[in-house]
């Protein structure tokens, strides 16, 4: 049984599509019936659950539906509304500021904490922080974000209390829409960045010693050896990180919708959380199917100029 | 394996190193601190006669009192690792044959198979929910956990993983008379274990932790998983103890993070080089 | 877990599929018993009774009724948005409950598109809901009615009345307010409250929500934030049942915005001097957990609950004489806000017969004492209230909570048109911005309001 353990096996998750070495093409003779048996679930599983409902949805959006009455065909009548609604545009813009936000944060934290936990210490100490650090990803959204709202409770809650000991008066965490903000992007990017943390961990183990040997002697250190060294080299999985990171983001619903309701006023307010009132709460099916598409075609170009903007800036070793 | 950084001057480098383990502390503290402190409040509970609150696990003991945790907490756990077992599998096969092989149509079938992960759930669950009734699941568990077992995202996980394998392998095993399916299970597939250990602890650290999907597809109480029990310890409007609260908030949080301790070594081996050169 | 070898692999492999194989009955639901049958499917809220007590009840209800099955499903919802996202979800799969347990919130909607009137059937059982309505108060059953057609029978309800901390008070050298007493009362008791009291202390505090938030304010005021009116008709209910009272019309309706009337500006510029002055919390959305051992621990000296609140508050270890309750204070009236919740039979059963006699049964004396045997809701029925709240259960002065439909005959429910989600949210959205902005900025605020509130009552 070969157990390889080569730099080669750990780098998988770092190769990006696109460097396919074309030796791979060659499939062997009587492989058909496999490929095709070893695609079945995946196909038909997301054909059935995944493709056929988004189909669907596709279609509602150009029908008014309150699951009571019959639907009622509106042409694009939901999409001129989604436009004109003010609610509506508050939300994507929060959700794509939001998004800039906290990603970047997000992905620079994991990256700084990363480095850091990779660094000369101890294994022992090594595996602390790491489980540490990535533990908030073993909690639910829901729990974590009522367990925050206690503890930012302006009259009561533990970090005014502690803030009070510097003699910080009593911030309106949630009270306020700034406040809000700022605790929804906090919480968000508390529970998330565990996942880039380990993302990068990866991709920096796969970078070897002598790398950094190398550079040093040639008199590379520090922020230096950081920006021209780690940096181009980390960058496949930066890719990797910041797309999964995006995609996530632009769909954030559980830290808001249990803080805030989306509140003050609309200053918390997302597009799932649009999506998701204007079906169960307005029972405008169709609107929020067409919200729905909106958002989606959100989330593809973005992720799309994402690997555009990647031939320029990832390198490949 | 160490990014220690060759300088000269080796108080700078002190200086470094203490920085460096303050911000390591630090996020650590940021990190840790509420789940502390959620313990901590689970772990003190208002005394029924004096209504001050103490140290005692009287809060556990009324989640065990309040909801049939039990039955709660094996529903999860069926519908998570059968989740987990599934996405593995059909993972590690799609991903796979996007790897390793060429077909008419592969680019599109994979950019659809992506662009699954784009559309947010709220917008497909009423269609999938009619889609179970029409197959009579209605109502089981398995209405939970067929629908999750393809994965995109474990799909791409699984597809880079397998590309990061020399092809080399398969081509000496074709020598030896190998064919492609024991090619797949006897050498692939088992190189591939640190992978579908990742694909297996976020499989399981997700739906572990889902409320909306099980509220909208479950009907029983029998059928109810750990999140949706969970509710009800809240009260009706809100007249729950905190404690009791946060202690079923705790006990939820045991078998996941049990899974994530497990999971420690196949997801260090799969993310550190053991370069022994 | 790498080093895996063929043999371990298989045995995991077997051992899984041997572990599904056990496990199918649980996979399956065939462990479930009485699914699939052919049975009265009775939808409620989770949270609302524990899973004795539902059963309880079916057993009480199945002791008079041995042929009529029946099927609970309690839905876990956070608040009444998930309970109804269940509810739409099951109707347009096709299987719909037979009968619903609505609250306040979600009356008229049901009303207006999913259930079915159930005159005839009160008619036809005149005789027997005579005792009934008898032990009702009116105001109660108006709250059920829409367009002249009654949907539900109340078989619990709130009314929002101040409870207060009686440690606090006693601290602050304070006794029991008067009955009617003022707005400016209450802010005295307040500052004084929070004058004696050491730490970090609240006189009143709220949560931002429809039931007990600011609705209470506008009130004791005679206004709201919706114009109010009474449909017509409903006569047949009022002269059969309620002879010696006015009758009171086909039940209310909420159609205009009104956030911009004089004295719906007035209660607002109260709320907003109250958080101003730290008499009042800036209130947070949502309900809070955290209040009960706020209050018990003695950091908050008043705030707005009903009946429900016993039972929190003894769970949590106060003794009855710790706190009490009483009215809401007087301002141009003393008209209190409560929320309902009733049954509704769901227009497309095919088991309307059986699903009255359900209704029947959980409005019954011994139906409603076994749904709620722990004091976490008032009861419609005047007379039970003695024994759910009465001797060492409840405050001194539980009486209050069924008091406050007697003395204050005007007392209605919560205003929640068929468009209720929308207008709740274009309401809450706003109520922050209103009074925390300064006096001027009440009437900014609430000309948001007016603009959310006229789109979410227009719909599209």
């Amino acid at each position: 049984m070969m157990a390889l353990q080569s730099p080669t096996a750990t780098r998988a998750l770092v190769v990006p599509p696109e460097a396919e070495t074309g030796r791979r093409k060659r499939a062997p003779r009587g492989s058909r019936l496999l490929v095709w048996v070893f695609l079945a679930p995946t196909l038909i599983g997301l054909g059935l659950f995944s493709f056929v409902p988004i189909i669907g949805s596709f279609v509602l959006a150009f029908f008014r539906w309150d699951i009571i009455s019959a639907p009622e065909f509106v042409g694009v009548g939901n999409f001129v509304d989604l436009a004109a609604n003010p609610t509506v545009r508050v939300s994507f813009l929060n959700t794509v500021g939001f998004v800039i936000v906290a990603v970047t944060l997000q992905l620079a934290v994991a990256l700084l904490l990363a480095i850091l936990v990779q660094s000369r210490m101890p294994e022992w100490l090594r595996t602390f922080f790491r489980s540490a650090l990535f533990f908030p990803l073993v909690l639910s959204a829901a729990s974590v974000s009522l367990v925050m709202s206690y503890l930012f409770n302006q009259e009561f809650g533990l970090v005014n209390e502690f803030l009070g000991l510097f003699g910080v008066g009593n911030i309106g965490w949630l009270t306020t829409g700034f406040g809000a903000k700022i605790v929804v992007l906090l919480v968000y990017v508390w529970q998330n960045f565990g996942f880039t943390f380990l993302l990068f961990i990866g991709g920096l183990a796969a970078i070897p010693r002598e790398v950094y040997e190398a550079s040093s002697l040639d008199g590379a250190y520090g922020w230096s050896q950081f920006r021209n060294v780690t940096l181009p080299l980390v960058s496949p999985t930066m890719l990797v990180a910041s797309v999964m990171a995006i995609i996530s983001a632009l769909q954030i619903f559980d830290q808001p919708y249990v803080l805030t309701r989306g509140g003050p006023g609309d200053d918390t307010r997302t597009a799932v959380m649009v999506i998701y009132e204007s079906a169960f709460q307005q029972l405008d099916f169709g609107l929020a199917a067409a919200i729905g598409i909106v958002l989606t075609l959100l989330i593809m170009l973005v992720t799309a100029a994402q690997f555009r903007l990647s031939k320029r800036f990832v390198f490949y070793g | 394996m160490s990014i220690a950084a060759v300088t000269p001057d080796s108080s700078r480098r002190r200086l470094a190193t203490a920085g460096k383990f303050l911000v390591l502390v630090i996020a650590a503290f940021l990190t840790l601190a509420p789940v502390v402190w959620t313990l901590i409040t689970a772990l003190t509970p208002a005394n029924v006669d004096t209504g001050q609150t103490e140290f005692g696990p009287g809060a556990f003991i009324d989640v065990f009192q309040k909801i049939p945790i039990l039955l709660y907490t094996w529903n999860s756990a069926l519908v998570t690792l059968l989740i987990a077992a599934g996405q593995m599998l059909s993972a590690a096969m799609a991903g796979y044959v996007f790897a390793r092989f060429d077909f008419g149509g592969k680019r599109i079938l994979f950019g659809l198979i992506l662009a699954t992960m784009m559309v947010p759930m709220q917008v497909t669950i009423v269609p999938v929910f009619m889609l179970i009734r029409g197959m009579g699941l209605s109502d089981t568990l398995l209405a939970l956990i067929i629908p999750m077992i393809p994965t995109a995202f474990g799909t791409f996980l699984m597809r880079q993983y397998f590309m990061g394998l020399p092809p080399e392998l398969a081509e000496a095993a074709q020598i030896d008379g190998a064919g492609p399916w024991k090619i797949f299970f006897r050498i692939y597939l088992p190189l591939a274990a640190p992978g579908l250990a990742i694909v297996g602890i976020l499989a399981f650290n997700y739906h572990w932790n889902e409320f909306f999907r099980p509220l909208i597809l479950t009907i029983s109480e029998q059928n109810f998983t750990l999140p949706l029990g969970l509710v009800t310890l809240q009260g009706n409007l809100g007249t729950g103890s905190v404690a009791t609260v946060l202690a079923g908030v705790v006990l939820s949080m045991i078998p996941a993070a049990l899974v994530f301790v497990l999971g420690q070594k196949p997801l260090r081996e799969g993310l550190t080089a053991g370069v022994s050169k | 877990m790498v080093d895996l070898s063929r043999r371990a692999a298989l045995a995991l492999l077997g051992l899984g599929l041997a572990g599904t194989a056990i496990s199918w009955p649980r996979l399956t639901g065939g462990d479930i018993p009485g699914r699939g049958d052919d049975a009265l499917t009775v939808a409620l809220f989770g949270t609302a009774q524990d899973a004795a007590a539902r059963q309880s009840l079916v057993d009480g209800f199945q002791k008079l009724h041995p042929d009529i099955p029946v099927r609970i499903i309690a839905i876990q919802g956070q608040d009444w948005g998930n309970f109804f996202a269940k509810i739409l979800t099951m109707v347009a799969a096709g299987t719909p409950p037979d009968i619903v347990s609505v609250a306040t919130e979600g009356s008229q909607l049901f009303a207006e598109r999913l259930a079915h009137p159930i005159d005839e059937y009160v008619q036809r059982d005149a005789a027997e809901l005579q005792e009934y309505f008898d032990d009702v108060n009116p105001s109660l059953i108006e709250s059920f009615m829409y367009k002249g057609n009654l949907f539900q029978l109340p078989d619990n309800f709130n009314a929002a009345n101040m409870y207060y901390n009686t440690s606090a008070f006693e601290r602050a050298g304070l006794e029991r307010p008067r009955d009617d007493w003022s707005v400016e009362d209450f802010f005295t008791v307040g500052r004084t409250m929070q004058a004696s009291a050491p730490g970090s202390f609240l006189p009143y505090f709220w949560n931002n929500r429809l039931w007990g938030g600011v609705v209470p304010w506008l009130y004791i005021n005679d206004t709201s934030f919706l114009t109010e009116e009474k449909a017509p008709g409903g006569d047949w209910m009022w002269s059969k049942f309620y002879p010696d009272e006015t009758p009171r019309g086909g039940g209310y309706l909420w159609e205009n915005a009104d956030a911009l009337s004089d004295r719906t500006v007035e209660s607002f510029e109260v709320l907003q001097r109250m958080v101003s002055e730290g008499i009042a919390a800036n209130p947070a959305q949502g309900g809070g957990n955290e209040l009960v051992s706020l209050f018990s621990r003695g950091s908050v000296g008043m705030t707005p609950a009903g009946g429900f609140w016993v039972k929190g508050l003894n769970d949590a270890g106060l003794g009855d004489d710790e706190y009490d309750v009483t009215y809401f204070p007087k301002m141009r009236g003393q008209r209190h806000q409560f929320g309902a919740g009733g049954y509704a039979m769901m227009q497309t059963s095919e088991r309307k017969d059986e699903a009255w006699e359900w209704m029947k049964y959980c409005i019954s004396v011994e139906g409603m004492s076994i749904a709620h045997s722990q004091p976490d809701s008032s009861l419609p029925r005047r007379s039970l209230n003695a024994e759910l709240y009465g001797g060492d259960i409840g405050p001194k002065h539980w009486e209050v909570f069924y008091d406050t439909l007697d003395r204050f005959p005007t007392t209605g429910p919560m205003p929640a048109p068929p468009q209720q989600a929308a207008v709740e949210s274009a309401l809450i959205k706003n109520v922050v911005g209103t009074i925390t902005n300064g006096p001027n900025g009440v009437r900014r605020g609430l000309e948001t309001m007016q603009r959310d509130l006229e789109l979410a009552l227009k719909g599209r």
